[in-house]
């Protein structure tokens, strides 16, 4: 093997309630693939983050090229030659596409002018180096460029001259089969043309298709550092979990003949005519891409976002949705996909932020009982088995699956007859994973019914009595459990079989 | 560790923690510093344990604490309030009016209040519905309100209140016996108000709605609480309490004047970030608060003691301010690194 080109030594990282890496040494050579894999939340974007120089490491030490690096700012990352394609870029939107592949660094001509002819000759070139010709326009605006496009112009700004080592960040989480080939054969040239290179994903296939080396994180620790060709996706697999993974969580049936929520012919600014039920006691799953508007159809169901047109009947009765106190009004509760964002209230208390929709049940004439509040909430944070040294504990230094946990606990608290989850399992680790699954089970079980978001393929088809996909804003027929494969899942969420 | 073993452990935890808890880890820096500022000022003048002194004190502190209240709801609320001062200034002139002319002194008391309500209303419609930011629109409605103090004063002169029972109100004093002085009418009210809004900010819906809006907005929403409407009852309550802290005004001052309260925003804000309260909003206490308020009344009757001149006094506030929101980033900052050491040391 040749002299490596990044060299990680013994790299130590912690953040409040979290140490995100201990001890992590890996290296790169020039012209190889290390693949880097773990489950969410093992460190795998921390140790990016820290190469990129958007974090400072606490131990260790980083080398690129021979020169060490460990401290250096983001700038200085750059300059030494390590870029990384990030897996959701930000675009400026009211700039074109040239001047965000340059952003930060523009050629300048005299005075301090930006020289936009360089700017765009050389993105031009760039496409035409890299293959990606005619796929954008290097006068676009920024706004305008498409997931795909702006994924180009990420690639494109990261391969700028003087790049030793290339981090891709789950590069593939938006692209189509086509357009992952796409990328493998830019890496291959990549990889001939001498820079080291580091793929980060959760697609074992793919690891396995375009990687030399896999490295293996679990809990911010190298658990694995093992050669491809000489590996599986299994072995892979133990060493990301440590045990043997649980795999297909099972669960009965348990839909009960009372309709909870049914909504006829709603539309929206995303959505067209949209139409389907839900059961007491069923769980009813809803796949497609990320845009596809599953968020949005939850919040419109939950009164944040304006419904247009159609009707939603809760039990059987008619309801005006017009504000998320109209919805908890309604029995409706929901756990967003964002819980830092939309969630949890970070600066305040786990029991707060587990009471918050509740506060008027727990009250007498607007006085709150704190007795109540610990009687009626406290068991449903245990219940879950949520860590955390202390009711009044901060919930932003709890873990990613704490906090998730402490979300669910909020609508437990308030028993809703429909609960809606965006996403439940993002960023939570694959033991809090397991319990958040049978506990989903447990509710539905109970007779909640319960819409389901997800983009977890396997939890999607694990968990969900019947799916439906939506694309553009429109849903796909039902697709009964004993029917629903991954393959029906993606083409309908391809937009295949849909109703025009 | 499971929550159950949490518990035991408070149980375990000895006195002395669990007074410290009931203080409050800020209050305790603050009650220190008080202290010491007390033990300075003490050494260098004589008459600052008098009891005309310490009336003094209460009674300056008054005005100060009533706007603090109210502002204090605002801040947690994530949102500002820099027309306080104006706000006491537009209530200070209707009082004076409503008791000269109408000749009604629950009127004129009532009238300042409902003035304050009113102004306050304006304010959060203006954020609400108008979607301004609250520091441009409260700095806006600053120069519009007191704008507005003037143009109803007539010919923009202070109103002459010569009424001894309004006075009282400003200068007059309950619980006098023996050798104790008694304590300002004034100060009385404004523990009334800090009692009470103690009281909401921590044990009603509404109080603690407010630290979940302020915490994150989004969130909140999401919970079921109206913002809109929220932010129409905090801005209406600190608004009506503004609107007291004028009225109190003139009965100290035997007048109505529409420049009254100006710079009380100034000793509000300072006073709400050295309590505790978090620039960004979901963090802060009425006690807290009012135990700063306490401190740069000291501060400010010390500086007159030792003969400080005005204006120095003015770069000091504006230096406090500044000291008092620095403190609690530089708190912020610190307990996320003890934190992420505690966890790198194997303990988080």
């Amino acid at each position: 093997m040749t002299a490596s080109i990044l060299d990680v030594a013994h790299v130590g990282k912690s953040f409040p309630g979290v140490r995100a890496l201990a001890d992590v040494s890996l290296t790169v050579a020039p012209g190889e693939v290390v693949a880097l894999v773990g489950e969410n939340g093992a460190g795998k974007s921390t140790l990016l983050k820290i190469l990129s120089g958007d974090y400072r490491l606490d131990e260790g030490t980083v080398s690129l090229g021979g020169a060490e690096v460990s401290h250096a700012s983001p700038l200085e990352a750059r300059r030494a030659g390590f870029r990384l394609v990030r897996q959701e870029p930000e675009i400026v939107p009211d700039i074109s596409a040239a001047e965000n592949v340059f952003v930060g660094e523009y050629p300048r001509r005299s005075l301090g002018r930006v020289d936009h002819g360089a700017m765009r000759e050389a993105m031009a070139a760039q496409l035409r180096r890299y293959g990606f010709k005619g796929l954008v326009d290097p006068d676009q605006a920024g706004r305008s460029l498409s997931p795909a496009q702006t994924h180009i112009v990420e690639i494109v700004s990261a391969l700028k001259p003087g790049v030793k080592v290339v981090a891709f960040d789950e590069p593939t989480s938006s692209l189509t089969s086509d357009e992952v080939e796409r990328l493998f054969q830019l890496i291959r040239q990549l990889k001939a043309e001498g820079l080291g290179i580091i793929y980060v994903s959760h697609r074992l296939k793919e690891v396995l298709a375009i990687s030399d080396r896999v490295v293996v994180l679990k809990d911010g620790r190298v658990t694995g550092n093992l050669v491809t060709a000489r590996t599986s996706e299994d072995e892979i697999v133990r060493y990301m979990v440590g045990r043997e993974l649980v795999h297909d969580f099972r669960r009965e049936e348990t839909t009960r003949p009372e309709v909870v929520l049914e909504v006829s012919h709603l539309s929206s600014r995303w959505h067209r005519d949209v139409s389907f039920s839900i059961r007491a006691g069923e769980i009813l799953g809803f796949g497609g891409l990320v845009g596809a508007g599953r968020t949005e159809l939850a919040k419109v169901l939950f009164g944040e976002y304006p419904r247009a047109g159609g009707t939603v009947r809760l039990l059987g009765r008619e309801r005006d949705i017009r504000s998320p106190s109209d919805a908890i009004a309604a029995d409706i509760g929901f756990a967003p996909e964002n819980r830092k964002a939309e969630g949890l209230i970070l600066v305040r208390s786990v029991i707060e932020n587990a009471s918050m929709a509740v506060y008027r049940r727990l009250s007498r004439w607007g006085v709150l009982s704190d007795r109540r509040m610990v009687e009626k909430v406290a068991p449903v944070i245990r219940a879950l088995d949520v860590k955390t040294p202390s009711m009044e504990q901060e919930v932003g230094k709890l873990s990613g699956g704490n906090q998730q946990k402490v979300v669910l606990s909020r609508w437990l608290a308030a028993g809703p007859r429909l609960l809606i989850l965006d996403e439940p399992t993002r960023a939570v680790d694959v033991g809090a994973k397991a319990e958040i699954y049978r506990l989903i089970d447990r509710l539905a079980r109970d007779g909640m019914a319960i819409m389901l978001i997800s983009s977890e393929m396997p939890e999607l088809l694990a968990l969900s009595d019947r799916i439906v996909v939506m694309s553009g804003g429109r849903l796909s027929p039902v697709i009964e459990k004993k029917d629903a494969t991954e393959e029906i899942v993606v083409s309908y969420a391809l937009g295949k079989g849909m109703a025009a | 560790m499971s929550v159950a073993e949490a518990r035991d452990n408070r149980a375990r935890k000895g006195a002395g923690q669990r007074a410290l808890e009931a203080v409050g880890a800020e209050n305790l820096s603050l009650l220190i510093a008080l202290a010491l500022l007390v033990a300075l000022i003490a050494s260098q003048s004589d008459a600052f344990f008098s009891s005309r002194n310490m009336l003094n004190i209460a009674q300056n502190m008054a005005v100060t604490g009533l706007v603090a209240v109210g502002m204090t709801m605002v801040i947690v609320s994530a949102g500002l309030d820099i027309s306080a001062g104006a706000i006491a200034g537009v209530a200070g002139v209707v009082c004076a009016l409503l008791v000269t002319q109408a000749g009604t002194l629950v009127g004129g008391v009532a009238g300042g209040l409902a003035m304050g309500a009113l102004l306050g209303l304006v304010n959060a419609s203006i954020i609400n519905y108008l979607r301004v930011n609250p520091v441009v629109a409260t700095l806006a409605t600053l120069s519009a309100f007191r704008g507005v103090a003037f143009l109803i004063a007539p010919e923009g002169k202070p109103v002459g209140v010569l009424d001894p029972t309004f006075a009282l109100l400003g200068s007059g004093r309950l619980f006098q016996f023996g050798g104790f002085p008694g304590l300002p009418i004034a100060f009385l009210i404004m523990a009334v108000a800090a009692v009470v809004g103690h009281f909401i900010m921590s044990q009603t819906v509404f109080g603690r709605s407010i630290y979940s809006m302020g915490g994150n907005p989004a969130a909140a929403r999401l919970a079921g609480i109206d913002l809109n409407r929220m932010r129409l009852a905090i801005y209406t309550i600190a608004g009506a309490l503004s609107g007291l802290a004028g009225v109190i005004l003139v009965a100290r001052t035997s007048s109505g004047q529409p420049q009254a309260g100006t710079g009380l925003e100034l000793e509000a804000i300072t006073s709400v970030f050295l309590g505790g309260a978090l620039l960004a909003g979901g963090k802060g206490t009425v006690a807290g608060t009012m135990l700063a308020v306490l401190l740069l009344a000291v501060l400010s009757n010390g500086m007159n003691l030792l003969g400080i001149q005005t204006f120095y006094q003015l770069v000091a506030k504006g230096l406090l301010l500044v000291v008092a929101v620095a403190i609690g980033q530089w708190r912020m900052v610190r307990a996320e690194r003890r934190q992420a050491r505690l966890t790198a040391a194997g303990q988080g």
